[in-house]
Formats: C-alpha cells, structure tokens, sequence
C-alpha cells in the first residue's frame, strides 16, 4: 500500500522534545501501572487512531519495530498511510512477528497470537498498544505488583471478556507476557506483564 | 577543619590545557599538519580506520594528531564520531576478485595464474635504522626512487582469481558458501548487542574491529599448540576495490568511491569427521587499507572460531567465541582498565572495614584457640 | 539554554534514543531482569558510565533539573565530567542538591536524603551480571536467569559464612529483585542496599559495556540476599563525621598525616553540606 500524500497529517510539533514528553509520560505508566496520565502532543491523530495511541506510535515506532494492526486499522488507508510516512515501521500480518501491536479492543485475537518472549530473552516480547472505549480509576479491577505501593483500581470498558480472562491467566507464565498500553482519547494507562489483576475492589 | 577535596571543575580545565600544551610540543618546532600525518604515516591511519570502522583517511590523521599518535585514542574519537552519522544507504557486497591489485603473495604456490606481486612492503627490508631520514631535508635519491616505482607501479595489474577457488576447483577445500546458500544480510554490531553464538558475519565483523596486539597474539598462540592451527597463508592480496550503491529512486548499482583493501585468505588442514572427507578449511580477514598483520591474524582467528561448526572441540581461548568477542575490542577494553584510575573510595572503604573486622575476628579466634590450647599442653 | 551545535538535544540521535527508550520499557515491565540493547560509542570511554549516560541522554528533558554524583559526591572529577556533557549537550539546569533534582546520575552510591516518587535515579554500571564472577559466560548465566536457578551464588556466600562467620561481599551485594532476578546493584556499599527496597523512586541501571539496561519499579522488592542464620547486614561505623557529626550516614577514611592518621567524613557531600547548613541556622 503506497503513502497516500493528501491524507497526511502532521505529527509531533516539536519531534525531539514532544517525543522525550511522550516518553516520560509512558515511563511513568509503565513504572506505575494502573496510573492513568494524559498526553500532551500531537493536536490530530489519524483515521479512528485515539490522540494517546497516535502518540505513542510517534514516539515509540520506526523502521526496527515490525508492526501489527488489527483488522479496520489495517484497512484504514489513512491511518497506515501516515504510520508508514511518519514511523516506516514494516508492517506485519503475522501477530507473533509484531515488536508492536495496535488494536481497537473489539478486534483482538488471542493473547497468545503475539510473541510472549522466551526464557532467556524475555524481552523480545509484543508491545500491545490497545484502544478501548473508557479507562478509569473506578475498581473494576484490583492492581498488586511492582510499581503500586499497597493496591490500585482501574476500569477499562470495552476490553472483551475473554482477553481479559487470557491476560489475567498470562501472569503464571512471568516473566514471559505482553505488556499493555490502554488508550482513549488523551488518556493512557500500562499494564505490564509483572501486574497482578484481580476482578473486583478492594 | 578538614574540608572534603573540592576543585574538580578547575582540575579538568587544567588538565585540557596541560594536554593541548604537551601535544603541540616545543612552538619552535613547525606543527604537523593532519595531510601530513595523513601522507606520511599511512600505516598508522590504516589501523585508525579499521579500528575505527570508518574509511575516511583524512579524519583518521585528524584523531592520531589529535590523540597525540596514542593509536587507541584515535580509535576512540574516530568511534565516537561515527556513532552520530546518519545511515544514508547500504553498499552492496564488494567484489575483492575485481580488485586492482598493487601487492599479492601466496605462501602455496610458487607461481600462478596473475602471479606473485610484491607491491609495497617492509617484508625484505633489513631492520637497520637509516640515518638519512634523520635529516629535515628528504633524503637524497628518494625523489628519484619513488618516481621509478611510481613508472614501474603504473603497470596495472589486471584483476585476477583467488588462489583458493584454484583449490576449489579440485575440491580439495571447502566451499565458501554452500552451493544453495542464498544472501544473507549481516547483522550490525554498532546497533545491536551481540548474543551467543554469534554467527560468522558478525564474529568476521567484531575482528575486522578487533584490536590488531590482541588478534596478533591470539592468532599467534592457536598456532604454537594452544589451538589445533595449522596454516597457509593461502593469499593475501592488497589493492583498490570499486564501492556500488543502489540507490532507491534509480534501482540499479552506481559508483560511489574506491576503498583500499587487504584480503587475506588461510588454507588450514581439517581432519574430516564423520559427515566430510578431509580437506582444506578456510579462514578470512578483510580490513582496510595496507593492514596485512590484522587481515592475517583475523584469518587465523575466524578459522578457529569455527572449530564448534566443525565438529572439533574447544579447548583454548582462541576457539572460544564469548572469550575472543566480548575482548577484542580496544575502545572497550581500554575504557574498562583505565576506569580504575577512577576514584573507588566508597567500594573500597567497604573493602577495608570488611578486611579490618575479618583480621580482628581471626586474631581473636586463634588467641581464644591458644587460651584454650595452653593448659591442655600443660597437663 | 545553550546545546552544541552539530548535535541533537542529549547527544544521542532520535532513532538510539528511541531504541533505548523501548529496552528501558521492557527493562519496567520485568524489574531485575538485563536487557540487551544496541549500546553505542560515547564520547566518553566504556566503563566511565556510558551506560548511565546513554539512559541519561534517553530519559532527560529540558524541564529536567539533573544531578550527578561519583563516590557520593557531586565535585568528583568524573561527576563533573558528565554533569557538564548534559549541561552542553542538553542544556538543562543542574543541581547538587538532592532534593531539588528530577534525575540523578549516580555512581557507587545512593544518597542519604530518602528519594521521592518523582525522581528517577540512574545508577552507572560496570558489570551488570551478578553472576559474572562465579560463571563468566553469558550463555550459561542467560540459562540460571531463564530458571531461576541461583543455587551458585548461595553457594559462594555460603562459602564466605563457612571460612570468616559471615558474608564477606561488602559492595556490588546481589538482591533479588520482586522474588524472581538475582540482579547487581551495581558497586554501591552494601551500606546503601536496604535504599533500594521498596524505594519510591523508579531506579534505571545502564550498562555501556555490557550493553545491557534494567530497572527496579517504585515500591518493588528488592531483597538481599542471606541465610535465615546469618542474615544481611549493613557496616557500621564507630566514628562520626568529622565534618557534620552524622552518626548515621556512610563515612569514607581520609588519611590526614604521615602518620596515617585519619578522620571520617560523610561520603554524600550534599547530605553532609545541608547539615552544617542546619546546624548553623538557629545561631544567625
């Protein structure tokens, strides 16, 4: 698929410091997890990309991260269009192939379609990037795990049941696992792989 | 009272000015300029490059004026540049069998096709200091000779074959790739970390960068019996290789340059084993510019890194990948030594009320032992 | 703000930056555990902290107010050092006092003054793998990691509690980070090692050499490893600082004569500085 010029829109105004902001936005989510920030930049994101899933992929993606879209994404000309001329990340079919996935919630496949790491390397897993339709601090779910000082609450709405019920059972298998970034809107939140999710409050 | 040492600031300007004054030397004495150095000290710039992994002889002479003539140094900055180049493109593969050729000897055969070129080298020279070059003005009949080399030099060798596809055609050695081995793209060293095992692309590439005592050394112990090497240089050929770029818009190869090459091929004996009949194995160095001592000792090492693909065993550093690559590389190695002029006051207090405690309980035991011990010897 | 020209914001190009920020993510999401990244040439050499540098230039931003400390002290030769590459290449303020600062470059110590949530300190590394000294292929260490099978280390203090009636490692301590990696804490004294556990600032760890980063979480485990009958403990002093009177902090030995005579003084120069400077107030 070739970049279509006139659906282009502008990235990040300013690319060094609006990626550095990013980064430390996502740092502090990941090091937090459940903590629910806001991103600053960019002002537009394209096709039905969320302004925080159209951030990270500025910040985060380039031309060494193979990428995975789900389905509509992919089908979206103008979002792979500005993908392709603003991150050059070779775009995979192939989930287990993806360094970075990007997903509308609804159109998840099984967990465990995306690399998981191995053993030795368990790094070299998938970052799911997921858009959903709400994210909050209500207690849906219970959060225990690295970076939480006792528990945190967090509600993420439109996450279908069954990846929910794959991620929480994904945590025996530590430290293979995907790490998860939510977005909505401005809104992000992480969870990776070392979070602990019960359903239910306190 | 006391006050904790304070001063780092000034104590660093100093030390830059003290080392610019010292690099410059006696003002009386006209300074070198990097063309100069760049002319003149040919080798040393050659080892700047390869080390470097930069083919720029003019940035190389840069770093070794700037570094003093410290070899390692220049290596250094030269590394430290490169680090913040951009990626325009990606050369396609060289072809060495078209390369022009100014010098080529083969230790296997006494003549061959293209034959045996001498080219440059201090290899026949007698070791006797000459005198003359200790005069400023250029010594007599210097001119004269390098104009007469320079006649005889502008006979172009034509490019010729590599003596080891001669053997080949016998099959007495060992294909370089296997007949259904497609291209494969190398990995980058400079952009990701290594992991174990490496293949030989990237062992063949931590060499080319590989510091020339330690590959020197190495090699030269995996042939006094601590390794299984038994070799023949093969061929070691030196000269200009033609640089082709495809860029993206046209879709075919162009013309960017010439680099200047040493390519030394090993023939080692391979006793066979199960699956392969005996037969000559290969060993391969390709460095930079006139850096024969470098291509052959990363010849020699290549092959015995591949003593595990072989089926022999490993037995001595030189065969031993972790060993060989994660220590071959001067800027590393060097950074690590010299960071112990660093100050290790905190690790080293911990050392020190460890040992006084160990020393005072070890006193303490053996004379609570000689209290016990003495009335014992009494009775 | 001044940046040198012919560089980016940091020094490092916007692809390595990017390329460290994502190990730097991994190295969050499974606390202990070194990631291999494409570590790159510095300036500086390998082993001066071009690991903590690269981490640095990754994670800095022009709002950042950065620290440095060598030894505990902000005026050491290689502190000032790299405090001054930051400050040209970045151009960010910088600062020596604890409290004041958003990142901190460290290296060998972690300061006295409690960290807070959100500062983030980033610890110089020279070897990154604790089990280095007991098996120095990475091959066969990469497999104890995967099993978590660290049976040699217990082994090797184990050795230590048999020959001298306790642990002798007194710096670079390995702890377990969150129950699962065996990680080093890089050569801080073992003095500064319960800091690290359940410390509300995130700890980022950069190994240049090594080419390796890892990374503790706010409020994770990170425990020392013992025995139930010989459990971690820290050193102590019977002296105090001769400069400030801190009966509490970690004191480095000055040789003060011919004789060996010797004073002790607090080796976080900060720590030290605000104490007197305490001290001082109530008599003006």
């Amino acid at each position: 698929m070739a970049v279509v010029s006139d659906q282009l829109i502008a990235g990040f105004s300013d690319p060094v410091q609006d990626s550095q902001t990013l980064f430390r936005t996502l740092l502090k989510a990941m090091s937090e997890p459940g903590l629910i920030r806001q991103i600053e930049q960019p002002e537009r994101a394209p096709g039905p990309l969320s302004l925080a899933g159209w951030a990270v992929a500025l910040g985060m993606l380039d031309a060494d991260t193979p990428l995975w879209l789900s389905r509509s994404l992919m089908q979206d000309s103008t979002l792979s269009s500005n993908l392709r001329f603003h991150c050059q990340s070779p775009l995979t079919a192939c989930a287990a192939e993806a360094d970075f996935a990007l997903a509308l919630a609804a159109e998840l496949p099984e967990l465990a379609s995306f690399n998981q790491g191995c053993a030795e390397y368990p790094d070299r897993s998938a970052t799911l990037i997921i858009q959903v339709e709400g994210i909050s601090d209500e207690p849906d779910w219970t959060l225990t795990g690295p970076g939480i000082e006792s528990e945190r609450g967090l509600t993420i709405r439109g996450l279908p049941q069954a990846f929910t019920e794959q991620l929480i059972a994904s945590r025996r298998r530590f430290p293979l696992g995907v790490d998860c970034i939510f977005v909505c809107a401005e809104q992000l939140v992480a969870l990776p792989r070392s979070t602990q999710i019960r359903i239910g409050g306190a | 009272m006391y006050v904790a040492v304070k001063g780092g600031e000034k104590a660093i300007d100093n030390a830059h000015a003290l080392m610019a004054k010292r690099r410059r030397g006696d003002t009386g004495i006209a300074e070198l300029s990097v063309e100069q150095i760049r002319q003149q000290l040919p080798l040393a710039v050659d080892r700047v490059m390869n080390e470097g992994s930069v083919y720029d002889p003019q940035l190389a002479a840069l770093a070794l004026k700037q570094a003093s003539g410290d070899a390692v140094e220049a290596i250094f900055l030269l590394r430290a540049y490169r680090t913040t180049l951009p990626r325009i493109g990606y050369s396609e593969p060289l072809d060495t069998e078209a390369m022009q050729i100014e010098r080529r000897v083969s230790g296997t055969f006494k003549d061959l096709p293209g034959g045996q070129i001498l080219g440059p080298t201090y290899d026949y020279t007698h070791r006797l200091l000459d005198f003359s070059l200790l005069a400023d003005a250029q010594a007599e009949g210097a001119e004269e000779a390098a104009e007469s080399a320079d006649s005889k030099l502008a006979v172009e060798v034509e490019a010729c074959p590599r003596v080891l596809e001669l053997l080949n055609k016998e099959g007495l050695i060992e294909n370089s790739r296997q007949p259904d081995e497609a291209d494969q793209v190398p990995g980058d060293l400079t952009r990701q970390p290594i992991s174990y095992p490496a293949d030989r692309a990237l062992r063949l590439q931590n060499l080319a960068r590989g510091d020339e005592g330690f590959l020197l050394s190495l090699s030269y112990a995996s042939m006094r019996g601590y390794g299984d090497s038994h070799p023949f240089a093969g061929e070691m050929r030196c000269g200009r290789v033609t640089v082709e770029l495809v860029p993206e818009e046209l879709g075919f190869p162009i013309e960017v340059g010439e680099v200047q090459l040493t390519e030394c091929e090993m023939v080692n004996q391979f006793h066979g084993s199960k699956e392969q009949p005996p037969q000559f194995t290969r060993g391969y160095g390709l460095v930079f510019g006139y850096s024969e001592r470098k291509a052959m000792s990363m010849a020699l090492i290549d092959r015995s890194l591949r003593c595990e693909e072989l089926g022999e065993q490993v037995l001595y550093p030189n065969q031993d990948q972790e060993f060989v690559l994660s220590h071959s590389d001067c800027v590393s190695a060097n950074g690590f030594v010299s960071h112990l002029k660093l100050p290790h006051y905190v690790d080293f207090q911990s050392e020190l009320e460890m040992i006084r405690r160990l020393r005072s309980e070890s006193v303490e035991v053996q004379s609570g032992d000689n209290a016990t011990e003495q009335p014992e010897a009494e009775a | 703000m001044s940046q040198t020209e012919g560089y980016n914001f940091a020094y490092l190009d916007e692809q390595t930056k990017r390329m460290i920020r994502r190990a730097i993510l991994k190295g969050v999401a499974i606390p202990g555990y070194q990631v291999p990244f494409g570590g790159r040439e510095m300036p500086l050499p390998h082993g001066w902290g071009t690991g903590g540098m690269q981490v640095t230039a990754s994670v800095i931003g022009a709002d950042d107010r950065l620290k440095v400390i060598d030894q505990g002290a902000d005026d050491t030769t290689n502190a000032v050092s790299i405090r001054r590459f930051f400050a040209r290449t970045a151009g960010v303020e910088t600062t020596e006092r604890t409290v004041e600062a958003s990142l901190i470059q460290t290296r060998h110590r972690i300061p006295e003054t409690p960290l807070s949530n959100d500062q983030i300190i980033i610890y110089q590394v020279p070897v990154s793998e604790p089990l280095r000294f007991i098996e120095p292929r990475e091959t066969e260490t990469r497999k104890m990691h995967a099993l978590r099978e660290y049976g040699a280390m217990q082994v090797k203090l184990y050795e230590d509690v048999a020959r001298f009636g306790h642990i002798a490692t007194s710096y670079d301590y390995p702890v377990l980070v969150n129950d699962r990696y065996m990680m080093s804490p890089s050569p801080i004294p073992k003095f500064d090692n319960p800091k690290m556990d359940r410390m509300p600032a995130l700890q980022l760890f950069g190994a240049g050499f090594e080419k390796r980063i890892y990374a503790v979480p706010p409020y994770t485990s990170v425990k020392s490893l013992d025995f139930d009958d010989h459990p971690f403990e820290v050193q102590q002093w019977q002296e105090s600082c001769a400069i400030c009177g801190s009966d509490h902090s970690f004191l480095d030995e000055v040789i003060t004569d011919d004789n060996g005579s010797k004073i002790y003084v607090c080796s976080d120069t900060d720590y030290c500085a605000g104490r007197v400077a305490a001290s001082e107030e109530p008599q003006q």
